[in-house]
């Protein structure tokens, strides 16, 4: 039983990391109504500012984390305004297109600047375990799980209870009566991206201690990001958090419990589960269905 | 050097009916016309000999491109010094991405485009692997390919063009077996392992070399190269209860293989760990949060490491760092993937040497068949770069290290392996 | 036969003349280069059947082309049936799978089926190294100098010509490239096309006219995946090995790269979409070999192409086509 609850908190904490960035998809998909390809560059890139900080700069984690948001934010904007904007109303295939240009582009930036090697940053939490039953968990892993239902609290609240989150969720989904009512829907799509890029900031800072930094640290995790953003709905920050919790855990109980499947086929078989639950519920376990008009 | 391209060709002819069979003689006689005026091999001149390899320049892999890098300065060395027999050595590297459709796309333009005269230390194993056939039936040298793969070894009679370079996995595996069956008797031993030939050939190996011992494996879990992270693969090992720990990995799941054992709580007696994991960099990252676990990890070594403090007054590493000053500014000196292609590099160089002034494909091919290459200054002393007979596996000799106060220390004389 | 129809033809006739004499101006190496150009057109003219024309993403046309490349790989190895021949089992054994892929898929919409595509190239890697019996795991499946393989080893003799290996990959790969090209415009032309587009522009309306919504789509996605399934049959050909490399992830999204570059909707830009996929990555490798650099500029590249031409390269072409005919419509004085 032990090596059962094992495997689920060990699952709980990759789970985390997914949701993590789940959420900036989803905001994303808020924003511009597209998947960001380039999401888990951009959560890597605000990692190595991090890394950047805190190791040539002397800087000390907090300060250092509270800057790398605040240019990750700027960063977001900045790219939607640059290459988002001028294409976000003519096609989804093509904002999807430019995402992935801009994977390679900070992909191949990161390998530039900072090299291929893998760096090791520093986490804000205490290194030690607990353990209760036979089971071994981290601070780390406690903070990763934490850090991601707190984060995904935040961002139910921002929505439901303040303006700004209001705007937001208006420019998204009806950007001209949105218009009409003065809100200023272009810089509200770009706040859905600048916002996004601070939760991949977070996200890449979780992962970092666990994953090491490389250049492509992220891409992985943005195959799972997809998955837990699919199965939770593309549009819920809830559902995204809780599918890639549910991910985790599934991923590693099914390596573990069913034998064909093992350690080599984990994610075809979670990917499998997710296409059934789609053809079930075709807008994911939290999303609100759409009333299509046929 | 290039084929020549017919300029004699009546454009009126083509805008004519009859374009397309007549074009399609003239792209046959153009095709035919290329191989027919050359005369000797390819790549060489009085001055040069020109040799290819592909390497992954982008990509997720692209730093292993590294290799290649260090073979070019070490070339540009040896140029500055006259070259070797008289000739400078030009050294093309192309992209393959690290995939295998890549390096087939790369080495058919380095050998038809390009027309090199060998192949030279082409990085990985499928890149290696899927060109190997057509270098061999178009008699291409493909020398000391950058990979651990027993198969150069062992299939040379198939393919006798083709040469390994370093240590194989089944070897080093081997000997982590024998070395962990002399000094921990009974031991208990779990593997992590990647799923592919580099994870396999080492699972194979070390339990070859534990073979008629009281140590054992009990349990063995693969992971896949593009998994995120390998802590559910520890936390099934712990399970099994074992005392040691081995694992082949790459760097980044190296580190993680580490810090998932330790977070775990696991007591491990020992670790030990292939070379592909074990660079001072990636040591040095897994011991972050003070990690008990690094500390006396037992790894090999083929190689004289820059990063070992051992090495600080050796003559050819401080050779080895001018080079790269001078031929390779700005690249990071500590890596060691730069000395394995240096060392590579120092190796070419010594068959190009003993083959002579008058080179040919098949010249160069008999040489390295029976070739005996000691003094190698990269290699770790008393290493002999041999091949013989049926033993291809040029490199077959190697030493432990132990990981200790933040960097390797060797221990124990040469261990003598056979690569199969 | 109206006059677009005709100049159509005419387009189709002086295509075929310059593929079939280009190998006269190039070399070797440059032909064969020029045979993988064929070999994406013809799964870029089936992904944008699917995508351009019935307006379903798919990222997933790698699997597609790598069930093909193994059906052919699987098929010469071990079964001894000789290279051409097993082309056309690659695309029946693609346009099934995409059927039955379909199936399900035609419930999904916009996104949702974009990422259920993309599962599909995740997983085919792990999937083929679990059945290493049959296709080789990891270490693959070589295909060079096996007899089934082509003039890989003799040239080959034709109508009293010497073709080599190179020559032979160009005029094959173009061949099938050219007879899918002018069966995917028969195709759209007629009725097919109709419904096709008529899902794409507005499914409510699609359902008036009697068009049925799934059963279009699936039939979209078979045909589709046999296109990709004759690329993957190809390519497997060209490279002379596979494995699950071979077929990586970056394949598939670079496939819908070019489609949108190449203009979707329309046939006429997708020859520059299958140079785009082939040669811009070369060409970003010579501008900078430092690591990383190569991908800055291909990004780079890529998005200022998606941000100057709306339409791909179908879109300019037609906008250049009605200003010159606009110029020839009012002469100057």
């Amino acid at each position: 039983m032990g090596a059962f609850f094992q495997q689920v908190v060990s699952g709980l904490a990759s789970g985390g990391i997914y949701g993590s960035l789940a959420l900036a998809l989803v905001l994303i998909h808020r924003a511009t109504g597209v998947i960001n390809f380039a999401q888990g560059e951009m959560a890597t890139f605000s990692t190595y500012i991090l890394w950047t900080l805190t190791t040539n700069h002397g800087v000390s984690y907090w300060p250092a984390f509270a800057i790398t948001l605040a240019l990750s934010f700027l960063g977001g904007v900045g790219i939607h305004r640059a290459v988002i904007r001028p294409v976000e109303r003519s096609s989804q295939i093509r904002v999807v297109i430019i995402t992935i240009g801009l994977l390679l582009l900070l992909n191949g930036l990161m390998t530039w600047i900072w090299t291929g090697q893998v760096k090791q940053v520093s986490s804000p939490f205490p290194g030690g375990t607990v353990e209760a039953a036979g089971v071994v968990i981290s601070w780390q892993d406690i903070g990763t799980i934490v850090v991601s239902v707190v984060t995904v609290a935040v961002l139910w609240a921002v929505f439901r209870f303040t303006k700004v989150g209001l705007a937001l969720r208006a420019a998204a989904v009806n950007p001209a009566e949105a218009r009409l009512v003065g809100v200023r829907v272009s810089w509200m799509l770009g706040l859905g991206w600048g916002l996004a890029a601070v939760l991949g900031a977070i996200a890449g800072s979780l992962a970092a201690p666990t994953l090491f930094l490389d250049p492509n640290m992220m891409q992985a995790v943005l195959i799972y990001a997809f998955a837990a953003a699919v199965l939770g709905g593309i549009d819920s920050p809830v559902g995204a958090v809780v599918g890639g919790l549910m991910l985790g855990v599934g991923l590693n109980l099914l390596g573990t419990y069913v034998d064909f499947v093992g350690a080599d086929l984990r994610l075809p078989a979670a990917l499998l589960v997710i296409l059934v639950v789609l053809l079930v519920r075709p807008a994911g376990l939290f999303g609100k269905p759409q009333v299509k008009k046929v | 050097m290039h084929a020549p391209r017919p300029t004699t060709i009546n454009p009126k002819l083509v805008s004519a009916g009859l374009a397309i069979v007549a074009s399609l003689a003239l792209g046959v006689t153009a095709a035919l016309a290329g191989t027919a005026r050359e005369s000797g091999d390819p790549g060489i001149t009085d001055g040069t000999v020109l040799l290819g390899g592909t390497a992954p320049l982008t990509g997720p892999s692209a730093s292993y491109a590294a290799v290649a890098k260090g073979a070019a300065a070490y070339f540009r060395y040896v140029n500055a010094r006259g070259g070797v027999n008289g000739r400078k050595i030009l050294y093309k590297v192309a992209d393959d991405g690290g995939s295998p459709a890549g390096a087939a796309v790369a080495t058919r333009q380095l050998v038809e485009q390009d027309r090199v005269f060998a192949l030279f230390n082409s990085v990985g194993t499928d890149t290696n692997l899927a060109v190997r056939e057509e270098l061999n039936r178009a008699k291409v040298p493909q020398l000391f390919v950058a990979s651990g793969a027993t198969t150069w070894g062992r299939d040379y009679a198939q393919y006798p063009y083709t040469t390994g370079f370093q240590p194989s996995y089944r070897a080093e595996g081997s000997v982590y077996g024998k070395y962990l069956a002399r000094s921990a008797r009974g031991a208990t031993v779990a593997v992590l392992f990647q799923n592919d030939d580099f994870g396999k050939e080492l699972l194979g190996g070390l339990k070859r070399g534990l073979q008629r011992s009281r140590a054992r494996v009990v349990a063995a879990q693969p992971y896949d190269e593009a998994a995120v992270d390998v802590s559910a693969q520890i936390a099934r090992l712990k399970a099994s209860g074992a005392d040691t720990l081995a694992i082949f990995a790459t760097p980044a799941h190296t580190i993680q293989a580490y810090q998932a054992a330790a977070r775990l709580g696991w007591k491990l007696a020992r670790v030990v760990n292939s070379s592909g994991g074990a660079a001072s960099t990636t040591m040095s990252s897994a011991a972050v949060g003070q990690n008990r676990l690094v500390a006396g990890t037992v790894s090999i070594a083929f190689l004289k490491d820059p990063a070992d403090p051992q090495w600080k007054r050796d003559a050819a590493l401080r050779l080895y760092s001018s080079v790269m000053a001078q031929y390779a500014p700005g690249a990071d000196a500590g890596d060691l993937m730069h000395l394995y292609g240096m060392a590579a590099a120092w190796t070419a160089v010594e068959a190009l040497r003993q083959t002579g002034r008058d080179l040919s494909r098949e010249s160069l091919r008999k040489t390295v068949d029976a070739f005996t290459a000691p003094g190698d200054p990269f290699l770790l002393p008393g290493i002999v770069v041999k091949t013989a007979g049926a033993d291809h596996y040029p490199i077959e000799q190697m030493l432990l290290r132990r990981w200790q106060n933040g960097a390797w220390r060797s221990f124990g004389g040469l261990w003598s392996t056979t690569g199969s | 036969m109206t006059r677009a129809t005709s100049r159509t033809l005419l387009g189709f006739a002086a295509l075929a003349v310059v593929v079939f004499a280009l190998p006269a101006f190039v070399n070797d190496f440059r032909a064969q280069q020029f045979a993988y150009v064929g070999i994406y057109l013809i799964a870029l003219t089936g992904l944008n059947i699917l995508t351009g024309y019935t307006g379903q993403i798919s990222l997933g046309h790698g699997a597609f082309m790598a069930i093909g490349g193994y059906t052919t790989a699987i098929l010469m190895n071990d079964h001894g049936v000789k290279d051409i021949l097993t082309i056309p089992v690659a695309i029946i054994v693609c346009g099934i799978a995409g059927l039955l892929f379909g199936l399900p898929a035609a419930r999904l919409s916009g996104l949702y089926l974009a990422l259920a595509t993309f599962a599909i190239a995740v997983s085919i890697g792990a999937v083929i190294k679990k059945f290493d019996g049959f296709t080789g795991g990891g270490s693959g499946i070589n295909l060079f100098g096996i007899p089934t393989l082509t003039a890989s080893l003799t040239p080959l003799h034709i109508l009293g010509f010497e073709l080599n290996f190179n020559n032979w990959l160009y005029y094959l790969s173009w061949s099938v490239a050219l007879l899918g090209y002018v069966i995917a415009w028969l195709i759209l032309r007629g009725r097919t096309g109709r419904a096709f587009r008529a899902v794409r522009d507005s499914e409510t309306a699609a359902v008036s006219f009697g068009v049925g919504l799934s059963s279009t789509k699936v039939l979209a996605f078979g045909i589709s995946a046999a296109y990709a399934g004759a690329a993957g049959a190809l390519f497997a050909i060209a490279t002379t090995y596979v494995n699950p490399d071979t077929f990586p992830v970056a394949l598939s999204i670079f496939l819908l790269v070019g489609v949108v570059v190449a203009g979707l909707g329309s046939l006429t830009g997708l020859i520059a979409g299958a140079i785009f996929i082939q040669f811009l990555p070369l060409w970003a490798q010579n501008v900078s070999k430092s690591p990383g650099a190569p991908a800055v500029v291909y990004g780079a590249i890529l998005i200022l192409v998606v941000l100057a031409l709306p339409g791909g390269v179908s879109g300019l072409i037609a906008r250049i086509a009605r200003q010159v005919r606009r110029a020839s419509v009012f002469p100057k004085p």
